[in-house]
């Protein structure tokens, strides 16, 4: 057993980081933001980590991350205010370029190593930190949805000319929910960067922010724990496809990616909600039968 | 639901722990899907016809997807180290995947044989454990183009690289201190991103500074658009790559524009020796048209054969690790091989011309 | 100079292709299909089959492949975005739709034609240059430009002057308007979408010819340009698209000759964000791009 735990403990870790991740989408969906930032938050932050372990290593662990964690956060505010009065896609447009420029501003600067990145970073994330990080931040959302605060960002989400005209000044809530987003993205980014050795801009692309987008609709967002749900369940898959794959004789290949995009395609079409929305419709399918 | 598949995955260790007199377990981490797929298809390839020629029960060998990603490269790494308790890595295909894997197998004290990690930093330097069998740009650029030189007597030079994948920008830094080294000056330096396809404006502004010679550093896809454009802009003048260019796809893609291309390569395609002719062979009998990707890895199973030859035929990590350390003068299709004392490759490059739509050897 | 500014205009026709088609499907259903680049993809490989497999000549395998862009495009329409029709927050759901369409063309097309970068064959256009002044192009050049040009001049035709043309106008303003007059809206919708892919494909098929790389990649980069074109170009515009097309076109090749190569795709996107920030409805949107 404990082979098998060390088999796949990264793959564990990875759940974790990419749990982090979806929640820090889910902050901004929260106020209906679709905001496509992260993955260039998440460099930063990666980045900034790296960089102060690699020249400062005497920084305790914990000030790295809360540094990492910062300054994404920071970097939001420049950002936010002038792109959050768009509209929906475009402002999801917007922050897909803000991502973009990122990644390519880490690919040119030579103090990074540009495309090479930065190589031989000490591990310092133990799954505890990890896990530690993932329940701090649910906790903290959690007070957010449960406050005030949350009732403010559901009537933006549902309706946010409405909830301007009761009163609730929508863009400090969205400005915020933006911020949070970009530090959980932040210090996921320094997490991972302190576990897999190195950090280089290949990691921070476009793709990456559509990964997280997808495990956070995936998993739902009705609950806290459903983007954790969507980033174990599409972070799990690929080896759960190679552990099918290997016995059904089924070499590696496109079918990994086709079948990616047919359960992505399934989920969004007939569970909207994400599957953790799954036992309640069964619920309300047997009560309706 | 989650129940079910942990104890699926519990009971699948009994199936791997009886491969133990089919030779040497060893787990192989390459790219058979995401961005560097066409490279694993290619290595995947060298690996099965090197395992066809070496015969039945010398290696176990275990051909894992790392998907182009570190995250699945970690995963299965941690999953031949602790699941399937491989004797030795071979892979993964990319440095930057390698540089994120490599430590926990050398935490572990398993050794890892890289077939493809062509960056300087990051490989090799992880520890005692980490060796390698592909030539950096390094031990390959600036030979070539002293070469080239005495050819072509260039002074100037106009350089075009890949700014955002560590092979293409790793073999720019070499390329331009050989250049300095040279005495050659850079006229103008332009980059590209690898999804890139449109060079015309870069190959532009390079040409018109009129240098003696185009320098490009670019992988094979993009390296064939960029000859082929830069020869319809009315480039007449010579074109020098790096290993990128050591490729048949680069030779088909780029059709007539490829006549005359320079190349540093680390593998000698044209190679009559026995070693290489074999691998020729193998390759010709699977139908596939190998370039340096296959032939690194054909060689990287051979080395590995080798090793456990070299440690009288015990299999377990610490023996693999000791017979590497004595493998010298070993013939395999790149030449006859060494490893350096920081455990990189040592072999013989080449410098190679198109010439009549095939790489010729430059004497 | 000349030279440059022929290269500007040259992708920059591509381009506007590209987004012209992009912008169509935004003004009519309000959502960003992120499969447009797929199409552009997969069409390039049907030509390249067409040619290389079925020895067609390249004149008839183009209308052909782009038959098969619009016809993909139909199939997405109606896997991805009729049964999301009517949903509240569809733009996001229409969204990942799509892009849960793309990844399964992506995956056709690894498996169909694998991940190595192809070209037509040799000969599949007659080689030949032009000069204009000191400046060259190649006749394929001149075609392609020619031939967006062309595409784009019937669309813009074909949406002033028919009645076709003015139903995707009435559902692009009111679908429920629209239906009230009588259009059938489903099949607007699924026309509109025929054409927009026509054009990913011939968009495709052109980029193919013009930079010697197929491959299943190589909607990628040219679907991040394509937002920063239509933006600039205005949403729903596809006048503004045709010329932000050649307009980052050309600003493209100019950072290039002028401020450095490293900086091009980031003058792209800085150009996406100060048109956001400074003037969201671009150069001729009309669509309601801010909060009201």
């Amino acid at each position: 057993m404990e082979d098998f735990y060390l088999a796949y403990q990264s793959l564990i870790a990875f759940v974790g980081i990419n749990a982090l991740l979806a929640l820090s989408v889910y902050a901004t969906l929260s106020c209906g933001q679709l905001s496509l930032a992260n993955a260039g938050f998440m460099a930063i932050g990666a980045y900034t980590g790296a960089l102060i372990t690699l020249h400062a290593p005497q920084v305790p662990f914990g000030l790295v991350l809360f540094i990492s964690a910062i300054l994404p956060a920071i970097i939001a505010v420049p950002l936010g205010l002038p792109v959050l009065r768009l509209r929906g896609v475009f402002l999801a447009i917007a922050t897909i370029g803000f991502g973009e420029v990122v990644r390519l501003a880490f690919v040119n600067w030579d103090f990074t190593n540009g495309a090479l990145g930065l190589v031989a970073i000490p591990q310092r994330t133990q799954p505890w930190i990890l896990w530690l990080m993932v329940a701090v931040v649910i906790f903290v959302l959690a007070r957010l949805r449960g406050s005030r605060t949350g009732y403010a960002l559901e009537a933006i989400r549902e309706d946010e000319t409405a909830a301007r005209t009761m009163g609730i000044e929508t863009t400090r809530y969205k400005m915020a929910m933006l911020a949070w987003g970009a530090s959980i993205a932040g210090l996921a980014g320094a997490l991972e960067a302190h576990f897999t050795f190195i950090v280089s801009p290949a990691g921070y692309g476009f793709g990456r922010v559509v990964d997280m987008l997808v495990q956070a609709v995936v998993g739902g967002t009705a609950m806290l724990f459903g983007p954790v749900l969507g980033a174990a369940f599409l972070t799990l898959l690929p080896e759960i496809l190679r552990e099918i794959g290997a016995r059904i004789g089924l070499a590696p290949g496109p079918f990994r990616l086709f079948l990616n995009g047919v359960i992505l395609l399934v989920v969004i079409l007939y569970l909207p909600e994400g599957i953790i929305s799954l036992p309640q419709r069964l619920r309300r399918r047997k009560k309706a039968a | 639901m989650k129940r079910a598949l942990s104890l699926l995955f519990v009971a699948s260790f009994a199936n791997s722990a009886s491969a133990a007199d089919q030779g040497a377990v060893i787990g192989v981490a390459i790219s058979l899907t995401g961005p560097a797929a066409s490279y694993g298809a290619q290595q995947k390839a060298g690996i099965q016809a090197a395992l066809a020629d070496l015969g039945p029960g010398k290696l176990d060998v275990r051909i894992e997807d790392d998907a182009s990603t570190k995250e699945q490269g970690i995963t299965v790494f941690q999953k031949f180290i602790n699941r399937d308790k491989v004797a030795a890595i071979m892979g993964p295909t990319l440095s930057n995947t390698a540089s994120a894997a490599d430590p926990l197998a050398q935490m572990a004290q398993v050794p890892v044989l890289a077939v493809s990690n062509t960056a300087a930093k990051g490989i090799t330097d992880i520890g005692n454990f980490i060796w390698r069998d592909s030539l950096t740009e390094k031990q390959v650029i600036p030979g070539a183009f002293k070469k080239a030189q005495e050819k072509l007597q260039f002074k100037t030079a106009g350089v075009l690289y890949g700014n955002d994948d560590v092979f293409t920008k790793a073999g720019y830094d070499v390329m331009a201190k050989a250049l300095e080294d040279l005495k050659v000056k850079v006229t103008g330096t332009q980059t590209f991103a690898k999804p890139d396809r449109d060079y015309n404006a870069q190959l532009t502004a390079l040409t018109s500074a009129k240098p003696d010679v185009l320098v490009v550093s670019a992988l094979a896809d993009n390296a064939a658009a960029i000859v082929a454009q830069a020869r319809q802009l009315g480039w007449k003048g010579p074109i020098l790559g790096g290993n990128g260019f050591n490729s048949p796809a680069f030779i088909k893609n780029a059709g007539a524009a490829a006549e005359g291309v320079m190349v540093g390569t680390s593998w000698n395609s044209l190679s009559k020796d026995a070693a290489n002719q074999k691998f020729l062979a193998a390759m010709q009998k699977v139908g596939v048209n190998p370039d340096q990707f296959s032939a690194q890895a054909y060689t990287g199973v051979l080395i590995l054969a080798e090793a456990v030859k070299q440690s009288g035929g015990k299999t377990t990590r610490a023996d693999i690790e000791a017979g590497l350390a004595k493998i010298k003068d070993f013939e395999t299709p790149l030449g006859k091989f060494s490893f350096t004392a920081d455990r990189d490759a040592q072999h013989e490059p080449s410098v190679q011309q198109v010439k009549d739509g095939k790489f010729q050897i430059v004497q | 100079m000349g030279q440059q500014i022929l290269n500007g205009i040259f992708v920059g026709s591509i381009y506007a292709l590209f987004a012209v088609g992009y912008t169509l499907v935004f003004g009519v259903l309000d959502i960003l299909n992120l499969a447009h680049q797929a199409v552009f993809m997969l069409s390039a490989f049907v030509a390249l089959a067409l040619v290389e497999n079925a020895h067609l000549s390249i004149w008839l395998a183009l209308p052909l492949a782009i038959i098969a862009g619009g016809l993909m495009g139909i199939v997405l329409e109606r896997l991805a975005f009729r049964p999301l029709r009517g949903r509240a927050g569809s733009n996001i759901s229409g969204l990942i739709s799509s892009l849960a369409m793309a990844t399964v063309f992506e995956a056709i097309a690894l498996q169909l034609f694998g991940p190595d970068t192809s070209r037509f064959p040799q000969g599949t256009f007659p080689d030949r240059m032009i000069q204009f002044g000191s400046a060259s192009a190649s006749l394929l050049q001149v075609c392609i430009a020619g031939i967006s040009v062309a595409m784009m001049a019937v669309l813009t035709f074909l949406l002033a002057k028919t009645r076709l043309g003015r139903s995707i106008r009435a559902v692009a303003e009111s679908p429920r308007a629209a239906r009230i007059l009588g259009i059938d809206v489903d099949k607007v919708i699924m026309l509109s979408f025929f054409l927009s892919s026509a054009l990913a494909g011939a968009a495709g098929v052109l980029f193919g010819l013009a930079f010697n790389s197929i491959s299943p990649d190589v909607g990628r980069s040219v679907e991040l340009k394509g937002l920063a074109v239509i933006i600039l170009g205005g949403m729903g515009s596809v006048p503004g698209a045709v010329i932000a097309g050649f307009a980052i076109g050309l600003v493209e090749v100019f950072t290039v000759a002028y401020i450095g190569s490293s900086y091009r795709d980031a003058v792209s996107f800085a150009v996406l964000f100060v048109v956001l920030v400074a003037r969201p409805s671009g150069l001729l949107g009309q669509v309601a791009v801010r909060e009201a």
